[in-house]
C-alpha cells in the first residue's frame, strides 16, 4: 500500500507524511548511539561504534566524531558514507565563511546551512534524503557553548543534553532525569554564556558514562566500541579534543563506580 | 615602474642549526607614499611553518586568506598538520593555477619539518620553487638583502645568533631601500616553539 | 578630487568627507553625503568614480543588511571590512572592476574598541589609526602624522579634523567649502556640525 507514496522523496502520502524521510529516520534509530552533554565550561560528545571485529584496522582514527571546524565538532548517527559528504560540505562552508568575513562561523549558521542542504533532498526530485543525524557541539563568541541536533528532514534544535541513534528515547529520559539544570528561580539571563546549567565538565563526563552504560547493550564498556570528544575553551579559543583509546579507558576507569550498578541490573 | 614594486617589501629567511628564521619589514606603501607602518607580511601557516608574502598588498591578503582556507581543510581532512614541503607544493600549484593572470606575489616559506629539519624556499609569481640550504630573500630590497646575507650568514647558527644575524641583515638592507622599512618583525622557529620579536628601525 | 579621511581614538572614530561632486571642470553638487551607514555601529565613506560608488556601495550596504536580517545579528567592523575587501578584490580581477576608495570606521560592542580600515581601489586593506586617500592625502597625512597620538579624546580628535580641513583650504587647489563629519562610538553614529574654520 505504502509503495504508491514512497517511490519518490517528494511525494506526500494522503495522511500528509513523507515516507522516505521517515525511513531515513528509522535507519538512524538503528545506528550507534551518540550522546552530547552541555556544561558550563564545555561540551562532551560520546559515540558508540557498532560492529567491531578484531580484524578491523583500528588506526583509522574516528568514524563517528568529526571536526567540522576549529569551533565545531559533530557526532554522527546514520549512514557513515552519507555523513562523509555532509561533513566535507560543512568544512567547506565553514572555511568559505572564514574567507569571506575573516572570523569563525557562528555555530547555528553552520548547522542551518547543513540542514538547508539536507532539506533540499526531501523536496527536489528523484534522490533519497541523507540518512544522517548530527549532534553538533560548538562555541562562538556571541552565544558561547551550544549543542544542536539535526535530522534527515532538515530540522534542527538546540539542547542542553541530547541523544540520537539506537535507544535514544531511553537515553533521553535518563538525561532528563539526571541533568542538573539551573534553579528555576534564578534562571540565567537569556544572554548568559553559561547556557543556564549547573553542570561542570566533570559532571557532564560522568553523566555521559552513566547514559552510555545504560543504553549500550554490552557486558562491559570498552574503548574499542566508544569514541569521546570534548569541546572546551583554552586561552579564550575553542579547543577540540578527540580522545585516544587509552584516554577513553582512563575516563571509563575514573567513572567506574557510576557504570558498575547498571552492569548488575543488566 | 613594476607592479611588484608598488607597495614595497623586504623579506628574508635563514637556516640555522635545528632552527630557521624569517623576518620582514612592516611598511605598506603606494609608491612613495607610506600608508601603514604595521602591515603584516609574514604569516603563520602552522605552528612551525611561516610564509612571507612580498608584492602587491591586495594579493598578499587574498593569497594568505586562500592559503589559510586550503591549509585548514587539509588539517581537518587529513587529521594532521601540513609539512613545510607539502605546503610549498600546495602554494606552487595555487600560483601556477593563475599562470595567465598571476598573483603579483613572490613568497618565501620557512619552517621545520616533522624531524625538526629546517626547510626554506622562495617562489616566483607563477610558483617555481627555489629551495635553498642557507638563505632566501624577496621584495624591493632583495638585492640589498643578498649582499648583507652573503657577508653576515654562516652555517650552524643557534637561535639567538641567528636572530642577531637576520636582524642585522634586514636592518642594514632596509636602510638603503626607500620602499621598505618602517619597523621590522623577526620570527625564530625552533623545535620548542617560535620566538617573535619586533625590531625598531629608522622611521624615515 | 574628493577629500576623505578618518581618525580613530581608543573608543571612537571620526570620519570626514568633503561634500562636492564635480565632473571635469564643473561642480555638479555641493551637498553630497559620501558616507554609507552599514550597521548602527559601522559607516563607510566612499570616493572615486561616481557610477562605481553608487553601484558598489549599494551592493555592499544591501548585503550587510541582508546578513543582519537573516542572522538576527550584526557583523562586526572587522568582518564588514573583510567582506568589502573580498568583493572588491574579486571584482578587480574580473571585467568590471570598481574604482572606489573606502574608509570603514566602526565600533565593536564586544571588544569596546573603535577601528578604521583603509581599503583602496586595488583592494589593499590596512587597519590604521588614521587614513586618507588620493591627492588630498599628501596634504592630510603630514597634518595627521604631526598631530595624532593613540590616546586622543573626541575633542582633541575634532581639533585635528579642524586642522586637516584648514590645511586643505590653504594648500589644496580644489575649493572645498563644506565637509561631512561623522562620529562612531558606543552610542552609535552621529553627524557633527563642525564650526567652519
Amino acid at each position: 500500500m505504502a509503495r504508491r507514496y514512497d517511490s519518490r522523496t517528494t511525494i506526500f502520502s494522503p495522511e500528509g507524511r513523507l515516507y522516505q524521510v521517515e525511513y531515513a529516520m528509522e535507519a538512524i534509530s538503528h545506528a550507534g548511539t551518540v550522546i552530547g552533554v552541555l556544561s558550563q565550561d564545555g561540551i562532551v560528545l560520546a559515540a558508540e561504534r557498532q560492529a567491531t571485529s578484531k580484524l578491523l584496522e583500528q588506526n583509522i582514527g574516528s568514524e563517528k566524531i568529526y571536526e567540522m571546524n576549529d569551533n565545531v565538532v559533530a557526532g554522527v548517527a546514520g549512514l557513515t558514507a552519507d555523513a562523509n559528504i555532509l561533513i566535507n560540505q560543512s568544512r567547506v562552508i565553514a572555511q568559505r565563511y572564514l574567507l569571506r568575513y575573516d572570523s569563525q562561523i557562528p555555530v547555528e549558521q553552520l548547522v542551518r546551512r547543513l540542514c538547508d542542504l539536507k532539506q533540499g533532498y526531501t523536496q527536489f526530485g528523484g534522490l533519497r534524503p541523507f540518512g544522517v543525524s548530527f549532534l553538533c557541539a560548538g562555541w562562538d563568541s556571541s552565544y558561547g557553548f551550544q549543542l544542536y541536533q539535526s535530522d534527515p528532514a532538515g530540522n534542527y534544535s538546540s539542547w542542553k543534553a541530547a541523544c540520537i541513534g539506537e535507544n535514544s528515547g531511553n537515553a533521553q529520559s535518563i538525561l532528563k532525569q539526571e541533568y542538573k539544570d539551573e534553579e528555576k528561580d534564578n534562571a540565567a539571563a537569556p544572554d548568559s554564556k553559561t547556557a543556564g546549567t549547573n553542570m561542570t565538565m566533570d559532571d557532564a563526563l560522568k553523566l555521559t558514562c552513566l547514559v552510555l552504560s545504560k543504553t549500550i547493550d554490552t557486558a562491559k564498556l570498552t574503548s574499542e566500541k566508544l569514541e569521546f570528544a570534548t569541546l572546551t575553551l583554552k586561552n579564550g579559543k575553542p579547543n577540540i579534543r578527540i580522545y585516544s583509546s587509552d584516554e577513553i579507558d582512563e575516563v571509563l576507569n575514573k567513572y567506574e563506580s557510576v557504570i558498575k550498578p547498571s552492569d548488575n541490573s543488566n | 615602474m613594476s607592479i611588484m614594486e608598488y607597495c614595497g617589501a623586504a623579506i628574508v629567511a635563514m637556516v640555522g642549526k635545528d632552527c630557521v628564521a624569517i623576518a620582514s619589514d612592516k611598511r605598506l606603501g603606494q609608491q612613495q607614499l607610506t600608508v601603514d607602518m604595521e602591515f603584516q607580511k609574514v604569516f603563520p601557516i602552522t605552528e612551525r611553518t611561516y610564509i612571507g608574502l612580498s608584492g602587491l598588498a591586495t594579493d598578499v591578503k587574498t593569497l594568505h586568506d586562500r592559503l589559510r582556507m586550503r591549509v585548514n581543510l587539509y588539517k581537518h581532512r587529513e587529521e594532521r598538520v601540513i609539512e613545510p614541503k607539502t605546503f610549498t607544493h600546495l602554494l606552487s600549484h595555487m600560483l601556477y593555477e593563475r599562470r595567465f593572470g598571476s598573483y603579483f606575489i613572490s613568497p618565501v616559506v620557512a619552517g621545520l619539518d616533522k624531524n625538526n629539519r629546517p626547510y626554506i624556499c622562495a617562489l616566483d609569481t607563477i610558483g617555481c620553487i627555489d629551495s635553498s640550504s642557507d638563505f632566501v630573500v624577496c621584495g624591493t630590497a632583495a638585492t640589498n638583502l643578498y649582499g648583507a646575507c652573503e657577508s653576515l650568514w654562516e652555517p650552524d647558527l643557534g637561535p639567538e645568533e641567528l636572530f642577531e644575524t637576520i636582524s642585522q641583515t634586514l636592518l642594514s638592507s632596509i636602510d638603503r631601500d626607500a620602499m621598505s622599512g618602517w619597523g621590522a618583525v623577526v620570527h625564530i622557529i625552533t623545535p620548542s616553539g617560535v620566538i617573535t620579536r619586533d625590531l625598531k628601525s629608522r622611521m624615515d | 578630487m574628493d577629500a576623505q579621511f578618518a581618525i580613530v581614538g581608543r573608543d571612537f572614530a571620526i570620519s570626514v568627507t568633503d561634500t562636492g561632486v564635480s565632473r571635469s571642470i564643473v561642480k555638479m553638487k555641493h551637498n553630497q553625503d559620501k558616507s554609507w551607514q552599514l550597521t548602527p555601529y559601522t559607516i563607510m565613506t566612499v570616493t572615486g568614480e561616481p557610477g562605481d560608488i553608487e553601484m558598489f556601495s549599494e551592493y555592499i550596504q544591501s548585503n550587510i543588511k541582508l546578513y543582519s536580517v537573516r542572522n538576527a545579528q550584526d557583523l562586526t567592523p572587522k568582518e564588514i571590512a573583510n567582506f568589502i575587501r573580498g568583493e572588491l578584490a574579486e571584482a578587480l580581477r574580473s571585467r568590471n572592476a570598481f574604482s572606489v576608495n573606502l574608509l570603514v570606521t566602526g565600533f565593536d560592542k564586544v571588544t569596546g574598541e573603535a577601528s578604521l580600515y583603509r581599503i583602496d581601489y586595488l583592494a589593499s586593506m590596512a587597519k590604521v589609526p588614521f587614513g586618507s586617500h588620493a591627492t588630498p592625502s599628501f596634504i592630510l597625512y603630514s597634518v595627521l602624522d604631526r598631530e595624532y597620538t593613540p590616546d586622543i579624546t573626541l575633542e582633541q580628535g575634532l581639533e585635528i579634523v579642524k586642522k586637516c580641513i584648514a590645511a586643505l583650504k590653504t594648500r589644496f587647489v580644489v575649493d572645498m567649502p563644506e565637509f561631512t563629519v561623522k562620529v562612531v562610538d558606543a552610542q552609535g553614529t552621529r553627524s557633527i556640525d563642525i564650526v567652519q574654520v
